[in-house]
């Protein structure tokens, strides 16, 4: 996947692609998912967490937090997992603008065709939620869900919280929601906002975060240096590979060093 | 009409439905006194606001078209378009949006934005229309005016703020207080029409003052004198945050707020001064049109009376006496006797009367000058047509017009109303570019298409109503269309010999879906060597055309199709334009069929407001229908569920919502997408079209 020499950063990997114009979805889906870096994190199975699960991103406001996790329902989707994103801080259309941008520059990227046709194939498995900062409580979260799997409409399989505070005053909440991960067998993604002001402790982890990183099996820290954007393995098992990705920022996809 | 341009407004009222824009219109006509007395939307005195000057809109609450009106305050003559709040209208409110120079955004201070709130800034963005927002029914309960300001800054992105506090809240609203002048306003007077200025209570005083910080602040940032001002602290001069606060509106980045009540006559004539202070006149606005001579190269029109006239024809009303045009005039002055042609068809006309409106009572001028909205009477044209003088040959932009999407058979009862139906017909599908209609050809029904349900039901109502035409519906039915999936291979001899000159032709190539392609269909010819001879490659290709209008699968249109031909066989006698048609319309069906095809159906985006407590029963229906439910949003007492759905399975949702949610809901519908039926609604449509066909025979 390494593109040789000094290419730009939506360099394409030319010479790798089957110019195929007949491509079945299903053989585009596989191609994309081939061809994702996220498989570069080191894993070995196809999901990255475990059943209940917790994964976090943390990251400086505006460094790509939400693009990352994106990124991994989008992911998740062309594998078809269903994916419910709650959203505290931004309303549906936009995070499903989210969605489609950074679903367009992927096709891009490795020169998917029939992109519209491969979107509204995965479209079925995302639903998005949006609640007030204010207003969110696992309880409430847990009997929309409960309205969603009854009637049959959605059963999700990974959780995206975009926006809570995970910190000390809101373990509760996490617990919470560790343990309607666990019955529910759901792997759950945060996204973790740190301040410039606050240094990291010895584990790494910034002081708000440090006390409920325990309820964490993974966490993936973005890191703005110079141009870039490195994605840094903070917790995990197998973390060798994950130093060698970088969110693009022009696109914010995510893709290898060069 | 020669009033100085600077002094003109040409403004819309848009906003959600119900949010009350027909009764703050019918106010600010009141108070500029072009109506003497008030009447309420749904009035108990059965004359109706003025606006809604057409029966039907009076009887169900609703504004359907948009009349045009005009009125003075402050030595400044406003031009007031009326706007249609439901979706399947929404034709009427672009083509407003394009005419307008600035708008008022309506609010209701409960239900805040709302879906159509959304759509409509959608318009506003799209055809850049500086706005100020009124946020209406503070004397509702549950009123909150900070929680709408919110609200327009997260979820439709304007900077908004303040220009006014509200005096106390819902059965306590009492008036406002003027931020830029710290004082407060009571409304008295029967009507509210006495404005009076008072102080500002003490209790509110400290209030005040932090909000007339923070609008301070957000203006400073469109002038440089007033932050210098603030920097060097010496008293604000109201013209200044005036100044300012104008820039930022009419470059769209500042939302200048105010507040009241229409309905109980507060708070309208401070926005009036608004309208003449924040809103653009026309010459703020560039308005450009395309130079059909040299390629459709924008020209810029000069809001100059001197210069040769453009004018567009916005919308047609058909009266008593004859078809009105209202036109905007964005160069040159439209005089009585002038003569002018329509750029469409190149037809010259003299204009004969001109009047400006006032709902459904006008006045004769004698001109229109550019800027000016005005009416045209018995001139023969369909609505987004371009007038110039002669020797021009501009158009203004064409305005997007949307396919329809839903059709309906309608049957007149008997020969006086087939009569009076195909008048109304004629009408309509001039006024509403939307709406069209044509003759079945196999069933030589007469078949109406719209944007929606509820788009048809209205036009065969005021057929009933205005034409009194008596028509039956048949079941709506809804635009399906065809298309292949995969690529054919096709080898068609077409041979006929009964005596006479016989008929021979053969084309081979293939047939390819056009993925993602915004054409329906490319025609490609490969062949070399002359197989087909070049004089025959233009039938080719007519004969390809003409089997796109109705697929060998149901009969439907065929879209997404590449066709290329790369071999054939022609005869030196036998060989003709006819042959090559029919031998292309046998190839056509021979690699349609072995090209996997498939249905489509129209999507629609249902966007549907409940109470919370109804989420999971509203998101229940949509489920049930095909819907694929997008998102949830929760928003405290109301959620916002947003779906997609096919629009087959929309007929008769707003009775089923109100029904599973007593009545709390309401939905919006647009058209979205197409998508494919899956393979079991797909036999359900073709045993329909059987049947169909069957009783047509």
């Amino acid at each position: 996947m390494k593109s040789g020499g000094a290419v730009c950063c939506l360099a394409r990997p030319v010479g790798q692609i089957l110019s195929y114009p007949y491509r079945t979805l299903k053989m585009l889906k596989q191609d994309l998912i081939l061809r994702n870096p996220l498989r570069q994190l080191g894993f070995e199975t196809e999901d990255i967490l475990p059943e209940g699960g917790f994964g976090a991103v943390l990251a400086h406001a505006g460094v790509g937090k939400t693009a990352l996790l994106v990124q991994l329902a989008l992911n998740a989707m062309l594998r078809n997992r269903n994916v419910l994103h709650v959203s505290l801080s931004d309303p549906v259309h936009k995070v499903t603008l989210w969605y489609r941008e950074l679903f367009d520059h992927l096709a891009d990227r490795y020169e998917a065709t029939q992109v519209n046709r491969l979107w509204e194939s995965i479209l079925p498995h995302r639903f998005v939620m949006t609640f007030r900062v204010e207003s969110f409580s696992v309880p409430k979260l847990e009997e929309r869900l409960s309205d969603l799997s009854e009637q049959g409409i959605f059963s999700p399989e990974i959780l995206i919280i975009d926006g809570l505070h995970c910190d000390a005053t809101h373990e509760g909440d996490l617990t919470a929601l560790k343990a309607l991960a666990g019955r529910n067998r759901m792997r759950l993604w945060f996204t973790v906002h740190t301040h410039r002001h606050e240094s990291p402790g010895k584990d790494g982890f910034s002081a708000g975060f440090s006390p409920v990183a325990g309820l964490f099996d993974l966490v993936l820290e973005l890191q703005p240096e110079h141009a870039d954007i490195h994605i840094r393995l903070l917790r995990g098992s197998s973390g060798h590979a994950a130093a060698d990705l970088l969110l693009d920022p022009s696109t914010m996809l995510i893709k290898d060093r060069v | 009409m020669a009033g100085k341009l600077e002094k003109v407004r040409n403004i819309g009222i848009s906003a959600h439905i119900d949010s009350g824009k027909t009764t703050l219109t019918e106010r600010i006509l009141y108070y500029t006194k072009r109506i003497h007395a008030i009447h309420d939307v749904k009035g108990k005195d059965g004359v109706g606001a003025t606006m809604d000057s057409m029966e039907l809109e009076k009887e169900r609450g609703i504004t359907i078209a948009s009349a045009a009106t005009f009125c003075e305050w402050l030595d400044h003559e406003i031009n007031v378009i009326d706007t249609p709040g439901h979706v399947d209208f929404t034709i009427e409110v672009e083509r407003s949006l394009r005419v307008l120079d600035g708008a008022v955004l309506v609010l209701c201070s409960v239900g805040g934005v709302q879906s159509q709130s959304i759509t409509v800034d959608h318009q506003m963005k799209r055809y850049r229309v500086p706005c100020i927002a009124f946020i209406n029914k503070c004397d509702r309960s549950g009123a909150d005016p900070d929680r709408v300001i919110g609200q327009l800054r997260n979820k439709l992105g304007h900077n908004a703020v303040a220009m006014q506090i509200p005096l106390s809240l819902e059965a306590n609203f009492r008036g406002v207080v003027d931020l830029l002048r710290m004082k407060a306003l009571l409304f008295e007077g029967d009507n509210g029409e006495q404005v009076r200025e008072v102080e500002i209570p003490a209790e509110r005083l400290a209030e005040a003052r932090r909000k007339r910080e923070e609008l301070i602040d957000a203006a400073s940032m469109f002038s440089d004198e007033l932050t210098e001002a603030i920097l060097e602290e010496k008293p604000i001069p109201v013209e200044l945050i005036v100044e300012a606060v104008r820039r930022g509106t009419l470059a769209r980045k500042l939302t200048p707020v105010f507040m009241g009540s229409a309905y109980k006559n507060k708070g309208v004539q401070p926005l009036l001064d608004a309208v003449t202070r924040y809103l653009p006149c026309p010459s703020d606005i560039e308005n450009t049109a395309l130079d059909l001579d040299h390629e459709e190269i924008p020209v810029v029109l000069q809001p100059d009376p001197e210069k040769p006239i453009v004018a567009l024809a916005f919308k047609l009303e058909d009266g008593p006496y004859g078809q009105l045009t209202y036109i905007r005039v964005y160069q040159g002055a439209l005089a009585k006797g002038s003569v002018i042609v329509n750029t469409r068809n190149g037809r010259k006309t003299k204009v004969g009367r001109l009047v400006r409106m006032h709902a459904d009572q006008m006045e004769d001028i004698d001109a229109v000058s550019a800027g000016y909205i005005g009416a045209l009477f018995g001139i023969e044209c369909a609505s987004g047509d371009t007038f110039v003088s002669p020797g021009l040959n501009l158009t203004m932009t064409s305005m997007f017009v949307p396919e329809p999407v839903i059709s309906l058979a309608i049957f007149p009862k008997d020969n006086k109303s087939q009569i009076n139906m195909s008048k109304a017909l004629n009408r309509f599908t001039k006024e509403d570019p939307t709406f069209r209609t044509h003759v079945d050809d196999e069933t030589s029904e007469t078949i109406i298409e719209g944007m929606g349900e509820l788009h048809l039901e209205i036009y065969v109502e005021r057929m009933k109503r205005e034409y009194s035409a008596e028509v039956e519906t048949g079941k709506p039915r809804v635009a399906y269309r065809e298309t292949i999936t995969q690529r054919a291979d096709f080898n068609y001899t077409h041979r006929k010999q009964t005596g006479g000159s016989g008929q021979y032709a053969r084309v081979a190539g293939f047939l390819e879906p056009l993925a993602d392609s915004p054409v329906d269909f490319v025609f490609d010819n490969e062949v070399k060597g002359g197989a087909i001879p070049t004089q025959f490659i233009p039938a080719c290709e007519k004969g390809f055309r003409l089997c796109m209008a109705k697929g060998p699968k149901m009969e439907f249109p065929v879209t997404g199709v590449r066709v290329v031909i790369n071999d054939g066989a022609s005869h030196a006698v036998d060989s003709s334009d006819m042959a090559f048609q029919a031998a292309c319309r046998g190839a056509f069906r021979e690699g349609y069929l072995k090209a996997k095809p498939v249905i489509h159906e129209p999507i629609m985006k249902v966007v549907v407001e409940t109470p919370t407590e109804f989420q999971g029963a509203v998101m229940g229906l949509l489920n049930q229908r095909r819907g694929m439910i997008v998102g949830a949003q929760d928003e405290g007492v109301m959620s916002v569920v947003e779906a997609q759905v096919p629009l087959a399975e929309m007929f008769g949702f707003s009775t089923i919502l109100r029904s599973a949610t007593q009545g709390k809901a309401q939905f919006t519908m647009e058209f979205a997408l197409y998508r494919q039926v899956p393979q079991s609604v797909s036999e359900k449509i073709a045993e329909e079209v059987a049947l169909r066909k069957k009783s047509a025979a």
